[in-house]
């Protein structure tokens, strides 16, 4: 595994790059690498034993330089068009989850020859009405002294479980990750604190572009982006199933590491 | 002789919560439900606390200061402007000051240089214009990102006060507020225009905004210790780096103030009102219990590098300002001050000596304080503690400033 920096149009950006193999670029959620994490997490190093795994930390987040100029998610998509264009691939797997399946969506509806496949974990990005994303803004802040049950229980199936509170635990957390999570926060609240609310109204009617296979991964329990939302994507991307986890919450790829990093490695190599 | 002014603050709080509140709400801001709204008992708040305001006048203070939140409990002025328009019809000579208007909040900044001229007009020049930021809380009210709020801020800030100097119509290229005509009818009666002043907490980047264009400051805390001694020589450090002259006009601070016959009988008298104000206004803003929606990552106004040092340093766990349990601990915050004429005007006049501030600001309305304790404390306060404190703060003044005259009566000055 390397962590680096390249330069784009004179920013920063820290990429996460790991194994060998096809090209896959993975676009990281909130429990996730570079927002709550350095390094790998057991779910990309299981996906870097089978392909060679790049993954951009978004602007601002880990390592990367924020970006003042950063205001909507379309921003972000150039952005990344960018990161993708100083890389020496041409084509890519591309697997996003939670915020980073919104943009992995909006990329891959804009340069669908560029993606070979597309994987989406429990993604944000579309409207579907009476379904709202949770308030992850709301629930991020602390009760009660330092506690943060509602952002758990908004990002797993329970509060309680161990990884749930391993990887935010109640108090002051060590100050590394803390800053990972603010710095996360502060580029979420610029593409998706105003509403539209993590998605984009017109995201849903592009979907179509896409018409190579698309994998939807979710967890029945999710209190973020709610199940129907998955429904959406499928029924939007044309060539998209669905898996859905029973009883995993939103972060499927930290409860279920193993299990989430198969579907994924089966469904990129069929 | 210049001695210290006296401003009388109100938050216009709203006092019918039942006594469960604490209990049963994580907040007194945002989340709060509105159906807690009494109909019946609420009838009459607003024409209350105007008449509170006026009052105030009639007692000598300099002038009353409003200020904007929303969808809260804790001031239930969404529109200071409204009640700015009805205190230039009932009021003369107090200056009214709006600290402030909330610049993110509003779509288009040149609603509130309209509205501020026309309250200069309609008050004969006695309008003190701010502009404020909003913090956490505004941020969830109004869908404000807050990493982009500042430069918003400042933007907003100078479209304003370009709008009351600049003849129109001119074009404003803006990020933020791109417009083809501003042409501002009325232009406000102060020339150049009203003293503009703008809250920040010790941030050395609003400081020096501030500084930089020759505005007055007001520190935005609830602790008065070291930290506020501080804010005044970064302030006026910042001041002078600017080539401008600091004074003690320049800076202002807000305290809150109870007197009582006897210091017993003044805490016998405020108990209910200062802690249904800690407990349940403060609830969700300055109170570790509940939830905090003015600090965190959610509302992430702080850079990435203050953010770090203020976890270096932060204790989720202590007690914040609306925590406090006892007259000794709210003591310690020095700025809840609750006693006999003496001992008021004793602390009072320890933080004027060691500040050496003219822009006191006090609040004395708390929470659910009856209106008729309210009235007897801002009486005692006018008779009893401010006239020592003028006289003795324009000797202070006249020692350590010995060309404030001079300083006040250049172009641009504020007063």
């Amino acid at each position: 595994m390397s962590i680096r920096t390249v330069d784009v149009r004179g920013r920063a950006v820290e990429l996460i790059e790991a194994g060998t193999g096809d090209a896959l670029v993975y676009l990281h959620d909130i429990a996730d690498i570079h927002a709550a994490r350095p390094g790998l997490l057991p779910f990309h190093e299981a996906l870097a034993n089978e392909f060679h795994v790049i993954a951009p930390a978004h602007p601002g987040c880990a390592g990367s330089d924020e970006n003042d100029d950063i205001e909507e998610i379309e921003d972000v998509v150039f952005h990344l068009l960018e990161v993708l264009d100083a890389l020496p691939f041409e084509t890519f797997a591309l697997v996003g989850a939670g915020v980073g399946g919104w943009i992995a969506a909006e990329f891959s509806v804009r340069y669908p020859d560029r993606v070979s496949r597309l994987a989406l974990l429990g993604a944000t990005g579309l409207h579907v009405p009476d379904q709202p994303i949770g308030d992850i803004f709301m629930a991020v802040q602390s009760t009660d002294g330092g506690m943060y049950p509602d952002f758990r229980r908004m990002l797993f199936a329970a509060e309680d479980q161990a990884e749930a509170l391993a990887m935010f635990p109640d108090g002051l957390g060590e100050i590394g990750n803390e800053m990972l999570r603010y710095r996360m926060f502060r580029f979420l609240s610029r593409v998706g604190f105003r509403p539209p609310y993590l998605y984009n109204r017109t995201l849903r009617d592009r979907l179509y572009r896409y018409d190579r296979p698309a994998l939807i991964i979710w967890g029945s329990e999710d209190q973020f982006v709610p199940g129907t939302h998955a429904d959406a994507y499928v029924e939007g991307l044309g060539h998209a199933r669905l898996e859905m986890l029973e009883g995993a919450g939103h972060s499927t790829w930290i409860e279920r590491p193993g299990d989430v990093a198969a579907l994924v490695s089966e469904f990129l190599k069929s | 002789m210049h001695q210290v002014h006296f401003y009388c603050w109100h938050f216009m709080a709203y006092p019918y919560l039942p006594a469960d509140f604490d209990d049963k709400y994580e907040s007194g801001w945002v989340t709060v439900p509105n159906s807690l709204w009494d109909h019946e008992r609420a009838d009459t708040l607003y024409q209350g606390y105007i008449d509170q305001l006026v009052y105030a006048e009639e007692l000598g203070f300099d002038g009353l200061v409003l200020n904007e939140h929303h969808q809260n409990i804790y001031g239930l002025m969404p529109s200071p402007n409204l009640i700015a328009a009805a205190l230039t019809q009932r009021t003369e000579r107090a200056k009214l000051v709006i600290l402030g208007n909330i610049l993110p909040l509003h779509l288009n900044p040149l609603r509130v240089a309209e509205e501020y001229a026309m309250l200069d007009n309609m008050s004969d020049g006695r309008l003190i214009a701010g502009f404020a930021i909003g913090g956490g809380p505004e941020a969830f009210n109004y869908d404000v990102p807050q990493p982009q709020a500042r430069r918003q801020f400042w933007e907003a800030v100078d479209l304003v006060a370009r709008s009351w100097v600049e003849d129109g119509p001119f074009r404003h290229e803006g990020r933020y507020y791109p417009l083809r005509y501003v042409n501002l009818w009325p232009r406000p009666r102060q020339k150049p225009h009203p003293p503009i002043w703008i809250p920040g907490a010790l941030s050395l980047e609003t400081m020096d905004e501030v500084a930089k264009r020759g505005y007055d400051f007001f520190l935005s805390s609830r602790r008065h210790d070291t930290a506020t001694q501080m804010a005044v020589e970064r302030f006026a450090d910042r001041v002078e780096a600017h080539g401008g002259a600091f004074h003690p006009y320049r800076m202002g601070i807000l305290l809150s103030v109870y007197v009582g016959e006897s210091d017993e009988q003044a805490r016998a008298e405020s108990r209910e009102g200062v802690w249904y104000f800690l407990r349940n206004c403060v609830k969700g803003h300055l109170r570790s219990r509940g939830r905090n929606l003015t600090f965190g990552p959610g509302v992430p106004s702080a850079s990435v590098t203050s953010w770090e040092t203020y976890l270096e340093r932060a204790d989720p766990t202590t007690n914040n300002f609306g925590d406090v349990e006892t007259w000794e601990e709210l003591d310690s915050w020095s700025s809840v001050i609750v006693g006999s004429p003496e001992t008021v005007r004793n602390r009072l006049w320890r933080m004027i000596e060691s500040f050496k501030l003219g822009t006191i600001l006090i609040q004395f309305h708390f929470g659910n304080l009856p209106d008729d304790l309210t009235r007897k404390s801002m009486k005692l306060f006018a008779t009893e503690v401010a006239p020592k404190l003028r006289s003795d703060s324009g000797a202070l003044f006249a020692e350590e400033f010995p060309a404030l005259g001079e300083m006040l009566t250049r172009p641009g000055a504020a007063a």
